[in-house]
């Protein structure tokens, strides 16, 4: 891949940085910021994004064909799960939804060009992004809302995950370079204090996204003066009501089902680890887990699974050999897995306990007879919960996502969209854009 | 009591009664299937799986067609050819925060297994030990531990009267380490001269190196002295890396690397693998290892990592093929250990900041 060395992350992996290095671009950026992003509008900061995503929806974008080219193998990803996840993701990139984000989380979209109804909202100077490794576009997210609020961003990559996130910035760099001179991708192996300790000098604001020891470890090392936005671990599950396991709508659902457990191969806090359905539909539960088997049985030969590592493996291939065991003696137990591969594994289930996942396309179906099993199942993970995917009939719906809502999940979607959040989602209940804001009050 | 497993009993234990006799392939082959054919008809819960998997002692042409119990089998059912009148002992995983353990049970014939095996590959590994410190607790507070087993039977075995255990169970259950009682016997093996074997847990030489480090207490124990270090550290302490740990115990003991022993074992095992500090594990010649592709379900080539598996002949009364938790890599003459990964540990979010 022959892309220009304009950020830290482009340089050849014998280059090592050092505290100067760091010092010295957060310098850089601030200045260029000032100089390149402060001054510009918010329509014009949302036409260029807008810009960005649709070149990299299309098919000949020089980004786009080196993220399939050299994605599979940086990522893990195969390349229609990578494709997808891109096409989703910038599908959101137009004018009203990014209106429809200022207006929710500043209550109107011009505030972060002056005062309307008596108050202004700017982002911070300098904004850094602690990032995980396991999904690109969470990354893409942040940068995106950090080019909204005219912020200096540097990105600190997990060791091996800045292919995406380097692209996206020379995408912007490309369309405006000044816009992506604002911009550093660097990656480095988390805990390395001295980078670290210089990058945070200079942070007003920092996101985190990680597992909640990552968090409070990096928490406790930031000046006082930062504001910590930290994402830490969450978990997500499904739920399928009675109604729509009729024979005239049970494909959809199954389609849907299958969607939330490819997507990103199921990698990430949105995705989900078990699915509960409700008993006594006109389809049962174990029907609905064989046939979701089947479903990803022939997606996998469309969207196969990416690699994973032999540790990742390991972990499916004993959690399978524990539910074949269990199968062989419970006649209300049931596996179906991938042969000579563990491309996918549906495992159903008589026991409302949530289990996790070892991810990587394994999903647990758990017959349920009501909402209030599934909450009872589900509470050993309370303050965890990111989104929950439910199927059901909408006039159910709005009071099963009553109930859900109560008991403190802070994200509920139609199953199938689990991994593709909106714009305007709240990030584990949090407004994203919102968090990043500093405001002034203009008293007449 | 049945009388086929217990002729079988009977004529492994002459078999591994001699080390130095290995049992070839195609002899090690025969037994496998015979023993195969015996707890298929005998061990209910371990047919209903073949079953379900369509092997039994009609299809299967070789052992490693045999199918492998996950360890985490043995928590979940009653694994064993024993009825529960028969049963007079039973051993129980370690771990500390699993809610159930796996169960190995054992008669007087089956521990008579246990312990030929297990006494006869120890023997050939360490022959003269000198005084045995063992850095677990005794047989009688903790019945249920196979290592503190093995550990009584090979003290009894030496007779020496300077051996001892030395740690403690404390109240919640997990063990300690008696610092006084064991430093007490460094001191002793080092004013006599004359060499010692410590033996105990990764973790329990974790707790003991620790406060000799911190107390700022060295020994140079007696030449040929040595060290036996076995499983992992359950969360009972920090974890090191092997090498560290071992460059650990030479520093505070002055036994060196060459005199440190690896042994690998687990309750739902009869027989043990050794490796030099830093060589591969081998198995005595009646229990064989493949390594298996997570992926495939096929042996791995040599050099690759995979799921160990362990076919032991000694399980008699249980089940010999067992598919443990733990990463190996294939080498020509044994297996390296990666570790336990973090298998059927439940995991939260995948994020991981690496």
């Amino acid at each position: 891949m022959n892309l220009p060395n304009f950020y830290f992350a482009d340089l050849p992996s014998e280059a090592t940085l050092s505290p100067t290095m760091i010092a010295a671009a957060c310098d850089m950026l601030k200045r260029n910021r000032e100089k390149h992003l402060l001054p510009r509008k918010t329509d014009e900061i949302i036409k260029i994004l807008c810009e960005i995503g649709a070149e990299w929806l299309s098919p000949g974008n020089k980004f786009r064909k080196l993220t399939l080219e050299f994605g599979s193998a940086e990522t893990g990803f195969s390349k229609p799960v990578l494709e997808k996840g891109l096409d989703d993701f910038f599908r959101r990139f137009t004018p009203e939804n990014f209106n429809a984000l200022l207006e929710q989380e500043l209550g109107h979209a011009r505030r972060l060009d002056e005062f309307v109804a008596g108050a202004a909202a700017r982002g911070p100077e300098f904004l850094v992004h602690i990032a995980a490794g396991n999904l690109p576009n969470p990354t893409l997210m942040s940068l995106t809302l950090g080019l909204l609020t005219r912020s200096a961003q540097f990105v600190k990559c997990a060791s091996g995950a800045s292919l995406l996130p380097r692209l996206f910035a020379h995408s912007i760099r490309e369309l405006d370079p000044k816009l992506g001179a604002c911009l550093e991708i660097a990656e480095w192996r988390g805990g390395n204090h001295e980078l670290e300790n210089e990058l945070f000098a200079h942070a007003d604001c920092l996101t985190a996204t990680g597992n909640d020891e990552t968090l409070a470890t990096i928490r406790a090392r930031l000046p006082a003066k930062v504001r910590f936005l930290g994402y830490g671990q969450r978990v997500s599950f499904g739920f399928v009501t009675r109604e729509v396991l009729r024979e005239e709508e049970i494909q959809k659902v199954i389609f849907s089902a299958a969607d939330d457990v490819i997507a990103w191969d199921q990698n990430g806090c949105l995705s989900p680890h078990v699915i509960y359905v409700e008993e006594r539909g006109a389809v049962e539960s174990d029907e609905f887990a064989k046939r979701l088997a089947v479903e990803l049985a022939k997606r996998e030969t469309t969207e196969s699974r990416g690699k994973i590592s032999v540790e990742e493996s390991a972990a499916i291939a004993s959690r399978r050999a524990i539910y074949e065991t269990i199968a062989a003696h419970r006649a209300d137990a049931k596996i179906w897995s991938s042969q000579g591969s563990t491309a996918w594994t549906v495992v159903f289930e008589h026991d409302v306990k949530f289990r996790f996942s070892p991810l990587n396309r394994f999903i647990f179906v758990k017959p349920v007879p009501d909402l209030n099993a599934v909450l009872q199942g589900v509470d050993e993970i309370h303050g965890k919960v990111s989104t929950v995917g439910i199927a059901a009939s909408p006039e159910k719906m709005k009071d099963v996502a009553t109930h859900f809502a109560r008991w403190g999940v802070t994200r509920i979607c139609p199953l199938g969209w689990m991994q593709n959040p909106p714009l305007t989602w709240r990030h584990d209940g949090r407004p994203a854009l919102g968090d990043l804001i500093t405001w002034t009050d203009l008293e007449l | 009591m049945n009388t086929e497993l217990s002729h079988f009993a009977a004529r492994l234990r002459e078999l591994v009664a001699n080390p130095q006799s290995a049992i070839n392939n195609q002899k090690f082959s025969e037994l496998a299937l015979e023993l195969f054919a015996l707890q298929f008809k005998h061990n209910s819960a371990y047919r209903k799986i073949c079953e379900a998997r369509k092997l039994t002692p009609q299809s299967v042409e070789h052992w490693t067609q045999i199918p492998a119990m996950p360890t985490a089998a043995f928590k979940e059912l009653e694994l064993t050819s024993l009825a529960p009148d028969e049963r007079t002992a039973v051993f129980h995983s370690s771990g500390t925060t699993e809610q159930k353990s796996s169960r190995h049970f054992h008669n007087s014939e089956s521990l008579a297994v246990y312990e030929a095996s297990l006494w006869s590959w120890f023997q050939l590994h360490f022959g003269d030990t000198g005084a045995l410190v063992f850095l677990t607790p005794n047989q009688n507070d903790a019945p249920r531990s196979s290592l503190v087993h093995m550990f009584e039977v090979v003290r009894q075995k030496f007779r020496l009267p300077e051996s001892a255990f030395t740690g403690n169970v404390s109240a919640d259950g997990s063990w300690t380490v008696d610092f006084a009682a064991t430093i007490q016997k460094l001191k002793a093996a080092c004013d006599v001269e004359k060499p010692l074997t410590l033996l105990g847990t990764a973790f329990s030489f974790v707790h003991l190196l620790d406060y000799l480090a911190e107390n700022n207490l060295q020994f140079h124990l007696p030449k040929d002295s040595r060290v036996m270090e076995t499983g992992g550290y359950k969360n009972r302490s920090r974890i090191l890396p092997k090498a560290e740990l071992h460059a650990f115990i030479t520093e505070r003991l002055g036994v060196p690397r060459e005199n440190i022993i690896c042994e690998y074992g687990m309750s739902e095992l009869s027989s043990q693998a050794y490796a030099a500090s830093s060589g591969t594990f081998q198995f005595p010649s009646w229990a064989h290892t493949q390594i298996i592709s997570p992926e495939t379900g096929r042996e791995v080539a040599d050099g690759e990592t995979g799921i160990i598996r362990i076919f032991d002949l000694a399980n008699v009364f249980s089940v010999a093929a067992i598919q443990t938790e733990d990463l190996g890599i294939r080498r020509s003459d044994g297996f390296e250990l990666v570790g336990r990964a973090q298998l059927a540990e439940p995991r939260g979010c995948s994020l991981m900041t690496a």
